[in-house]
């Protein structure tokens, strides 16, 4: 089994348009898909935007986010094992997310 | 916190009902001015809920945490947007003093039903339209959203927003409060409650589209309200005949269409479907509303209602009594829609040709001339009587006057009735 994390970037804007029936609907779906066998761990990263730590003339410096032109933010990441790429992918093409307007990014763990 | 997926299913409609008493809440601490910050507050909190469960899993006490999330997002916006200018800290005080209530305690549910009963009796107060006070109502009080209120009145988002908008304004200009009304003032208020609540029920059960389950949240909705009021000390027994009327007409819904989505009429519906536990419920009602002497259209309306639930099948209605009923509620309520409805109890026990006499006089009634529901009971009434030509074109006329799908595939099938 290797290992793979999911990416979650939330779009904020298409959650805007929910109400409370559908939040709860969407809760319901996300529990369901995370409770599944094959996820080992799972974070919510923080609703502020983050710092960013980049060379400055050779000198390391921290900026505050956020750092893309997109609306979407990293909103928080999945650890799961799957047999192989294709394995993964198709786990994450069933989570509800994208159904919400979210993107997922799958990587492999390097050597696992 | 339980781990991830430990639970992935809650209370049915939880977050619709959280946030319908947590606006009612905050509403009453912030003022009625200030409602929509109030929803926002709310669905800040049910966003979070949605960022973060997924990953770290439900908390243990949702509806607490909703609670406590919406009270804290709400201080938030009110620090950020000093629209309360110095009195501000006073106010976040208060609702930091209401975060920190623990839910399941009775004297704080008292406190929340009663928040969300003048929340009820202020959507419904006189000076907004009906409309705005039914709009008003769903969703502060009973957490739909504003597309789930435009697909349950067949309406555009957007004019749904506006109504909500305006709603808003005159609540605000009109400095409306969420106090209590007294005196002359409560039983006409009450009364413009009891209207809203049968109008929101009406509009959930009058169209028949099975399919669309949001129809069937509107009546049950005007249900959880009117049983609010009912258990209020102000309640009168025409509150209770409402509630009796709506539990038992409610419990024939699960029956009004069958398993494949096709209208089922009254008579032909199983009654095994019918929900025991509303029946039961209105049943109760039922007795508490005979307390006094008043006869409202809505006891009458529960009378037939409960007459037809007591029925074991079609065969032991007791249409004499209904038609009695009938009788009665067209002295209270001269409706074109309740004399037809009158007719067909006149056919049941007078056999149609009386039912199409009384009938006769509603045919020339310009507010029923495009009424697809006449055109369809005289087309019945006339294929009793084997008059099948007369028949079929009265369920033709019907079928342009309706664009509801099930219902039109009943007349097709009527009218294949006709050739036979």
């Amino acid at each position: 089994m290797s290992k793979f994390m999911l990416l979650l970037y939330d779009d904020p804007s298409e959650w805007a348009k929910l109400g409370p029936e559908d939040m709860q609907k969407a809760i319901e779906k996300y529990m369901a898909w995370s409770k599944k066998p094959f996820t080992v761990d799972s974070q919510r990263l923080g609703q502020d935007a983050g710092r960013v730590i980049r060379a400055n003339g050779g000198k390391p410096r921290a900026t505050d986010g956020p750092y893309s032109e997109t609306k979407e933010v990293l909103g928080g990441f999945y650890t799961i094992e799957a047999a192989n790429y294709d394995e993964a992918v198709a786990r994450a093409l069933e989570h509800p997310h994208v159904q919400y307007g979210g993107t997922i990014e799958v990587r492999q763990l390097y050597g696992s | 916190m339980s781990t991830a997926g430990e639970a992935d299913r809650f209370i049915e409609h939880l977050f619709r009902h959280q946030a319908g008493r947590v606006v009612a809440r905050l509403t009453r601490l912030l003022g009625p001015a200030h409602v929509a910050l109030a929803e926002e507050s709310v669905q800040e909190a049910m966003l979070r809920a949605l960022q973060t469960w997924p990953y770290q899993g439900v908390p243990d006490n949702s509806a607490g945490w909703l609670f406590r999330v919406a009270h804290n997002a709400a201080i938030d916006a009110l620090r950020r947007e000093r629209v309360f200018g110095d009195k501000t800290e006073a106010l976040v005080a208060e609702i930091t003093r209401s975060a920190a209530v623990t839910l399941s305690e009775p004297d704080v549910e008292e406190q929340l039903r009663d928040d969300e009963l003048r929340m009820i009796f202020m959507c419904c107060h006189p000076a907004l339209a009906r409309e705005a006070s039914v709009a008003l109502s769903l969703k502060t009080i009973g957490g739909f959203s504003v597309r789930e209120i435009a697909r349950a009145f067949l309406a555009e988002d957007s004019a749904i927003a506006q109504r909500l908008v305006r709603a808003k304004r005159q609540i605000r200009d009109q400095r409306l409060t969420l106090d209590m009304p007294s005196g002359s003032e409560m039983a006409a208020r009450l009364d413009s409650v009891l209207e809203v609540l049968y109008f929101m029920f009406n509009e959930g059960y009058a169209a028949e589209e099975g399919e669309d389950l949001i129809r069937l949240d509107l009546c049950l909705e005007a249900l959880r309200l009117g049983r609010l009021v009912a258990s209020a000390s102000i309640a009168t027994p025409r509150v209770h005949a409402l509630v009796a009327l709506m539990a038992l007409q409610g419990a024939r819904l699960p029956a009004r269409v069958d398993d494949a989505g096709e209208l089922v009429l009254l008579e032909d519906q199983d009654r095994g479907r019918w929900d025991q536990r509303l029946i039961a419920m209105g049943f109760a009602h039922f007795d508490r509303s005979m307390a006094g002497q008043e006869v409202s259209e809505y006891h009458v309306q529960a009378a037939i209602a409960a007459t037809h639930a007591r029925g074991i099948d079609p065969a032991t209605v007791d249409w004499p009594v209904i038609l009695s009923l009938y009788d009665q509620l067209v002295a209270l309520n001269t409706s074109p829609v309740i004399r037809l409805n009158r007719a067909v109890a006149v056919a049941k026990v007078r056999g149609p040709a009386a039912a199409l006499d009384a009938i006769a006089g509603l045919e020339a009634d310009p507010r029923l001339r495009q009424y697809h529901l006449l055109m369809s009971v005289r087309g019945q009434l006339l294929l009793d009587l084997r008059r099948t030509k007369e028949a079929s074109e009265s369920f033709m006329a019907a079928l342009t006057h309706t664009r509801n799908e099930p219902e039109r595939r009943f007349l097709r099938r009527r009218i294949e009735a006709c050739d036979r």
